[in-house]
Formats: C-alpha cells, sequence, structure tokens
C-alpha cells in the first residue's frame, strides 16, 4: 500500500516538472491548430459553393455582362446568373442591373436580346436617375435604350 | 424569398406619404420614356400630386426638360381635373397645362375653369394665362361668372387683373352670330357682339341691341353704356330711331 503511494507521488511529482516553455509551445501549437481547422472549413465551403454554382445544370453563365451601345450613352447590363433561351436571347437572373451614365435599372428577372439589344422584365423593378425614382411591375428597352417602357402599377417620384 | 421582399418594399413604397417638394405619380398600366423626344407617357388612372398641384386624367403625356424630374408641360387626355394650391379648379376632356409660362388651356365637353369668383364654362376650349391675365372662351353656350357680372356668347375673350386678391375682368370682346348676353346686377344686354374696356368704364353693344333695366327695355343698333354712372345711350342705323318698351304692370 505503501509502495503504490510512493510511486503515484513520484509521477505527479514527474509532471509538474514539465518545463513551462514546453507548455507554452504546445498551447500555442493547439491554438493555431484550432483556427487553422476552421479557417480551411470556411475557403472550403465557399470553394465547394463557386464549384455547385459552376457545374449547377440550372444556368448557362455566372455573373453575364453584356453592352447597349446607344450614341449617346452606354448602357452596361450585368447580373448574377443567365441562361441561353435562345443564340441571341439569354434569361438573366438575381441582381439585374442596367447602369448607363444617367440611370441604373435594378430587376430581378430579365429577358435580354443581344442581337436587337433590347430587354424585357415582368419583374419589380426599380430605376433610379438624378431626381427621379420609378417603380414597376416590369420594364422593357427598346431602340438601344432610347424608349424605356415601365409596366403595370407604376409609382414615380421627382425631386429638384 | 427575394421576391416577397421586392414586392413588400414595391408596396411599402406606395403607401409612405410623399415628401414636401417631391411630385408623385401615380399610374395603374405604367409610363413609356422617351428619352429623345424627351417626353413621358403615363397611362390609365394617372395621378399627379405635387406642392403646387393635383392632376388626374386618363392619359398623360409630360413633357421634360434637360433632367426626367425637370417636367414643363402637361398635356392630359380622358376625364382631366386639374386642383392648384392657387384655388384654381380646371376640368375637361383634355388639359394642356404649360408649367413655365403658366398657359393653361381646356378642351372638349363640359370644360370648366374656376379661379376663387370667376367661373368660365364651355363646351369647346378654354384658354388662360395666369402672367398675362389673358384669357379666351370659345365654342357653344360658352360662358363666363363673377359675382358682379354674367356672359354668354360664342367667344369671349379679354384680360383679367389682379386687384388685392381679387380677379377683375379689364378688357372683354364677346361675340355670337345668334346672340351674346351680358348681366350685371342692375342690367340685361343682348347683342351680337359686344367690347368692354375697365379704364374708360365703357361697354359697347353692336347689332340686334336690346337693353333690359327695371321696367323698361330699349332696342336699337348700337349702344354705349357708362357702367359707372349705368347711363346708356341707344342708336338706331336706318331710322335713327330707337324703340323703347315700358312695362305698365310694375310702373
Amino acid at each position: 500500500m505503501c509502495m503504490t503511494c510512493y510511486d503515484l507521488l513520484v509521477k505527479l511529482n514527474n509532471f509538474l516538472k514539465i518545463n513551462k516553455k514546453t507548455l507554452l509551445i504546445l498551447s500555442i501549437l493547439l491554438t493555431a491548430t484550432f483556427f487553422a481547422t476552421i479557417f480551411y472549413k470556411k475557403v472550403g465551403l465557399n470553394v465547394a459553393k463557386e464549384n455547385i454554382l459552376l457545374i449547377d445544370p440550372k444556368f448557362d453563365i455566372v455573373n453575364p455582362s453584356f453592352t447597349i451601345n446607344n450614341p449617346k450613352e452606354k448602357i452596361s447590363v450585368t447580373a448574377n446568373k443567365g441562361n441561353f433561351l435562345n443564340n441571341n436571347k439569354i434569361f438573366l437572373k438575381n441582381n439585374v442591373f442596367f447602369k448607363s451614365s444617367n440611370f441604373t435599372i435594378l430587376s430581378d428577372e430579365v429577358t435580354y436580346d443581344k442581337k436587337n439589344q433590347t430587354a424585357v422584365s415582368k419583374s419589380t423593378s426599380k430605376f433610379e436617375s438624378e431626381g427621379t425614382e420609378i417603380i414597376s411591375e416590369g420594364f422593357s428597352i427598346t431602340e438601344k435604350g432610347d424608349i424605356i417602357l415601365f409596366n403595370g402599377k407604376t409609382l414615380l417620384k421627382l425631386k429638384q | 424569398m427575394r421576391r416577397i421582399i421586392t414586392i413588400l418594399i414595391f408596396f411599402s413604397f406606395q403607401t409612405v406619404g410623399r415628401e414636401s417638394g417631391q411630385t408623385e405619380i401615380t399610374t395603374d398600366d405604367g409610363i413609356e420614356v422617351f428619352n429623345q423626344e424627351k417626353y413621358y407617357l403615363l397611362k390609365t388612372n394617372v395621378k399627379i400630386i405635387s406642392d403646387e398641384y393635383e392632376l388626374s386624367a386618363d392619359l398623360v403625356k409630360a413633357y421634360f426638360n434637360k433632367d426626367l424630374y425637370d417636367i414643363t408641360r402637361i398635356f392630359s387626355d380622358g376625364n382631366v381635373t386639374l386642383i392648384s394650391s392657387k384655388g384654381i379648379k380646371a376640368s375637361g376632356e383634355k388639359i394642356d397645362f404649360d408649367i413655365i409660362n403658366e398657359d393653361l388651356q381646356i378642351f372638349g365637353k363640359n370644360s370648366l375653369f374656376t379661379n376663387k369668383e370667376i367661373i368660365m364654362i364651355s363646351d369647346e376650349e378654354i384658354k388662360i394665362n395666369n402672367i398675362t391675365g389673358n384669357f379666351l372662351i370659345k365654342g357653344p353656350d360658352s360662358r363666363l361668372k363673377s359675382d358682379t357680372i354674367d356672359i354668354t356668347g360664342y367667344l369671349i375673350k379679354g384680360k383679367f387683373s389682379q386687384i388685392e386678391n381679387i380677379n377683375e375682368v379689364e378688357l372683354l370682346y364677346v361675340e355670337d352670330e345668334r346672340q351674346i348676353n351680358i348681366k350685371t346686377e342692375t342690367l340685361d344686354m343682348y347683342a351680337l357682339s359686344a367690347n368692354y374696356d375697365k379704364k374708360i368704364n365703357i361697354i359697347e353693344l353692336f347689332d340686334n341691341v336690346k337693353i333690359i333695366r327695371d321696367n323698361e327695355s330699349i332696342l336699337g343698333d348700337y349702344a354705349k353704356i357708362n357702367t359707372l354712372t349705368e347711363s346708356y345711350k341707344v342708336t338706331s342705323k336706318e331710322s335713327g330711331k330707337v324703340k323703347a318698351l315700358l312695362d305698365k304692370k310694375d310702373e
């Protein structure tokens, strides 16, 4: 009985004799491993997401971008996703954005015609220009942006 | 989810009240913006609300100057009603409102313009310029009415002046192929045409003249009436004689 107690005391004594430096290095290593694991998981998830998007069969293009060339101004068209409906028509989805030096239009779903440089949307759209705001149930752009039609119930706010 | 949020934002915008200095336009059937020609086409059940005026119509063509917010002229078609903060009310089949020149034209049947004590009615055209005071009422059964005078004829044109916030007729010309009528508090005048100049306080009546005052009725071809003294002179072209009829009953 006394011998066993003695052995235990010796072991405990040895443990308490561990170098403080070694203990500190061990703690740093453990913390670094912990953060490295979290970081890897996060980056890994994003990469995985992008991969899902890239290989998602529902969408043909990611972040499509086009330009409507009007003699007076250029209108850039961007979106998060796009699907080819035929050779010329592309269905743009999520944050579809039309931007020129004079105005911007934001919508969620737009059908864009590359050849005729026209666009049609049946989703809620918001037009903004200096002192002007138009919210409508859809819109269409013709004549290379010279004519913009806002469809359905529409609210126009003007302020100088 | 995104769509629901967008729809909620859309309807919340609709219900939020208009800020001061802001013009708010709502339509049931959309807006067409013509950048080259510089106008908007507002379609179906259009309502325009600003600090200066409220307008409602079936269809509106709003012209802008350089920027989209800079509206210079509004042409409205179908059941048009315009109410200004200055007390002007106008309604008709069509209204052409030049904001810069303060020129208002009302067209069609039952055209109506009121400005405080002045009422203008026509089945064809009413035109008023708020800066110059010039006005024109044209068409069958055109009428100009105020607290002191009531005029009917096919063509009524003239000029208003505003004295101490009261609109007064300064110059007036009335004509009608059939007959014009000018009624004051004391006189009832008929002719084919008439002139009035406030500076000299004279009304002149031309052709088929008839003046009724109290119980007397004078007929002739020409009359000159002093609106201050209410005295008048009636002449006849052919015989030089005028005809006076007296009602015996009320003598």
